[in-house]
């Protein structure tokens, strides 16, 4: 009887250890600091941790050790592993909490992390004038600035290689999404050459050939379908499918092993012209100039932007491009994380963007020597540049899974659509967005 | 969570046998009086209740709650993520992916193990050795085993290369690329990976077979085919039924080895009910990833134990 008793009681004693679980990552919210901060004031005695992901490690190196020698405050960096996005939501759940952290600046992807509750308001810092007009248009969500955008969004368009263009005697960049086939099948019909290389084997990229097609959609049309008043089943969305399917893949303007490729042999073939486009985003050109030279980049490689009716590029925000800054709690350390920032964004900009080669985000600094045309092109196209559906959409669905699917022969294009709809509504629906 | 389903339906064999013999034990000799305070059981108590029983229960919790990466706060939500799931039209065909993969193993690991025993059934210095070499990637991370043949079964990889300089011409099957196939292959890995613990306990099962059965067999003059089907087959019965429930269980609850091989690819052909969990967790639907691995734990539970009965009772029929 005694022992049925004890028992009984260990169950209770879990029974309300279980019920009094509540989820870890809840914080108080807070207002917007305006007092501004001083980006090389001394921090003798304060650490900062920064989570980053496995492909943004070295990314701030040039920042902390500039910061650490100008303020004596010590940064050290955590590598949260891949998936970064869901891994990040699910460490926070468990109540651990960095300072500084990546994170994609998207309307679409901040929710993850509530950044309501668990972030710092960064609507009155000194940087945000400084940034372009694309740029000062991202880190936001709910009216309020959680993250500096420490480098340009991902610029997706076309990369091609010169010399097969010249072969087929193209001369004129395509100016839409038809004029990009066309040139397409004049390229095949001239050259034998794969005209684009597609990834099946990785999959994400299947998704830009769609993207580029709703280029059209007016943002009222992002406005009802965030609302639940509009839906990814819409004709537009199905017609883009449909197109990239009949016009393209089963057109055969695609290479042959499209369906398992991957985005490193994608890199390789448009560099020694097995292929000659490619459309994908500026992580295939960091992919490229890992392994070649920039001179060779130039010698080989072109980009130019594209759009369903113009030659305009699209942006696509991620991970790499955004620092948030925590609500610790600690005012010492949420006050030198602004610090940091303003100090990256500031004083060391220039330095930073020279050592890491890329372009800038801040007009009033020039970008540094010695980057592909590529890179500078891309620049060039982020001023007209429009959104992806990750910055358009409140989430954004892994249309790439079902686009995967579909060139298995395992979902039609409506199917492909309608798996979007569903993720969308379901997680919309648990975020509590009205109207889902 | 996956976890849950495997160490809830394990359950069901020993407890069987383990409740039988304690209730006949306590028929036997009266109850004593324990020889230490019950309270020194706490600490083990404590790290059960905390390791295992709390995430158990948790896991029957969390499926009726709102609880997501979006939310401070954590709400009673009714039944709602259960109609989520039912109305994705991945789940059906993820049940139906989970369980061929799991006959699949189910045949590959025993059939393997089996074989295994038998050519290495004599207690020579080579079986010993051989035993212990097919023992190997039952220790090897299942991950890595994964990682390896993806590496292998790759369009421009090893076995394709093997292939081509043997036919003389450029082979490159995708052998990991087919929507039919790529399940069997992925299964045969599986088998592959865990054959050696099966073939242990068919080796301990062999091993264990009364001589004088096998001598009369011989003195009668039943053949080695004649003396395996009717004698030594019958007689591994319970090792038949350890092995084919821990594959089935085992293998419903898989997620690395496809995870590195196909990552549920192609076209979500080998996309078994932890990967599209995964998925789903990934999203930040906590709750509804939750709902997911309550769904599976059902259905492990309901085919199982059928399963896990009537192998029982065969054992008992012979």
């Amino acid at each position: 009887m005694r022992r049925i008793a004890s028992s009984v009681a260990v169950v209770c004693a879990l029974g309300l250890a279980a019920t009094a679980c509540s989820d870890a990552t809840a914080g108080g919210s807070a207002a917007a600091p305006t007092q501004s901060v001083n980006a090389t004031a001394s921090l003798k005695g304060v650490h900062l941790t920064m989570w980053v992901a496995q492909n943004s490690v070295s990314e701030p190196k040039q920042v902390i050790d500039a910061f650490q020698k100008a303020t004596g405050a010590t940064v050290s960096t955590q590598v949260i592993p891949d998936p970064y996005e869901s891994n990040v939501p699910t460490k926070l759940a468990s109540g651990d909490k960095p300072d500084l952290m990546f994170w994609q600046p998207t309307g679409s992807t901040l929710p993850f992390i509530q950044p309501a509750k668990n972030l710092l308001p960064l609507d009155n810092e000194d940087w945000v004038a400084k940034l372009g007009k694309t740029e000062q248009g991202l880190g936001q969500v709910d009216g309020h600035r959680y993250a500096a955008i420490v480098t340009s969004p991902a610029v997706l368009g076309v990369y091609y290689n010169k010399d097969v263009f010249k072969k087929a005697g193209v001369t004129k960049m395509p100016g839409s999404y038809d004029e990009l086939l066309a040139t397409a099948a004049k390229i095949k019909s001239k050259t034998g050459v794969a005209p684009f290389f597609e990834v099946g084997g990785d999959k994400w990229p299947l998704q830009w050939q769609v993207q580029v097609q709703l280029t059209d959609l007016p943002q009222s049309f992002w406005d009802k379908l965030n609302k639940n008043q509009a839906k990814w089943t819409d004709p537009v969305v199905v017609n883009a499918i449909k197109k990239y399917k009949t016009k393209l893949l089963d057109a055969g303007l695609a290479q042959k092993n499209y369906k398992t490729a991957t985005f490193v042999d994608q890199g390789k073939a448009i560099m020694d012209g097995s292929a000659a486009m490619a459309l994908n985003v500026t992580s295939l050109q960091s992919e490229i100039q890992a392994t070649s030279s920039t001179a060779e980049m130039d010698r080989k490689l072109g980009f130019f932007p594209i759009s369903n009716s113009s030659a305009k590029a699209l942006y696509s925000p991620d991970q790499t491009n955004g620092v948030v800054a925590f609500h610790t709690g600690d005012s010492k350390r949420e006050q030198a994380a602004r610090q940091f920032m303003s100090f990256w964004l500031g004083k060391d900009y220039p330095d930073y963007i020279k050592a890491n080669k890329v372009v800038s985000v801040e007009p009033s600094v020039p970008n540094p020597d010695g980057l592909p045309q590529t890179a500078v092109a891309q620049a060039k196209a982020l001023s007209t540049a429009t959104g992806v559906f990750q910055v358009k959409a409140l989430t954004a669905p892994d249309m790439h899974l079902a686009l995967a699917d579909m060139i298995y022969g395992k979902k039609t294009p409506q199917q492909v659509a309608q798996a979007a709809e569903d993720q969308f509504t379901q997680v919309l629906k648990a975020r509590g967005v009205s109207g889902f | 969570m996956a976890d849950t389903a495997t160490i809830g339906v394990t359950d069901v064999t020993p407890s069987k046998k383990a409740g039988g013999s304690a209730r006949r034990a306590s028929r036997r000799r009266p109850r004593s009086k324990p020889d230490q305070p019950w309270w020194f059981a706490l600490p083990a108590l404590a790290v059960f209740g905390v390791f295992f029983l709390l995430p158990n229960l948790l896991n029957f919790v969390y499926p009726f709650t709102n609880w997501s990466a979006f939310h401070a706060d954590i709400k009673f939500a009714g039944l709602s993520n259960f109609r989520s799931v039912l109305q994705d039209g991945s789940m059906l065909r993820d049940i139906r992916i989970t369980v061929e993969y799991a006959v699949l193993v189910a045949l590959f690991q025993n059939g393997f193990g089996l074989a295994l025993a038998l050519l290495l059934e004599r207690d020579t210095r080579f079986n010993r050795f051989f035993r212990a070499v097919f023992f190997l990637p039952v220790l090897i991370s299942a991950l890595a085993v994964g990682y390896i043949f993806r590496a292998l079964l790759a369009q421009d990889g090893a076995l394709n290369s093997v292939l081509s300089s043997l036919a003389g011409h450029h082979v490159d099957t995708p052998w990991l690329g087919s929507t039919t196939w790529t399940l069997v292959v992925v299964t045969l890995i599986h088998g592959w990976k865990w054959m050696g613990l099966a073939m242990l306990i068919y080796l301990a099962g062999l091993k264990s077979m009364p001589t004088d059965v096998l001598e009369a067999a011989r003195i009668d003059g039943a053949g080695s085919w004649r003396t395996f089907w009717s004698i030594r087959f019958p007689l591994l019965a319970p090792a038949v039924t350890f092995n084919v429930t821990t594959a089935l269980i085992g293998s419903m609850n898989t997620f690395d080895i496809v995870q590195a091989t196909t990552a549920g690819g192609p076209g979500s052909e080998t996309e078994v009910f932890n990967i599209y969990m995964f998925r789903v967790f990934g999203q930040g639907l906590y709750a509804q990833a939750s709902a997911m691995s309550l769904v599976l734990f059902v259905i492990v539970v309901v085919l199982a134990v059928p399963v896990i009965v009537g192998l029982r009772r065969r054992e008992n029929v012979q």
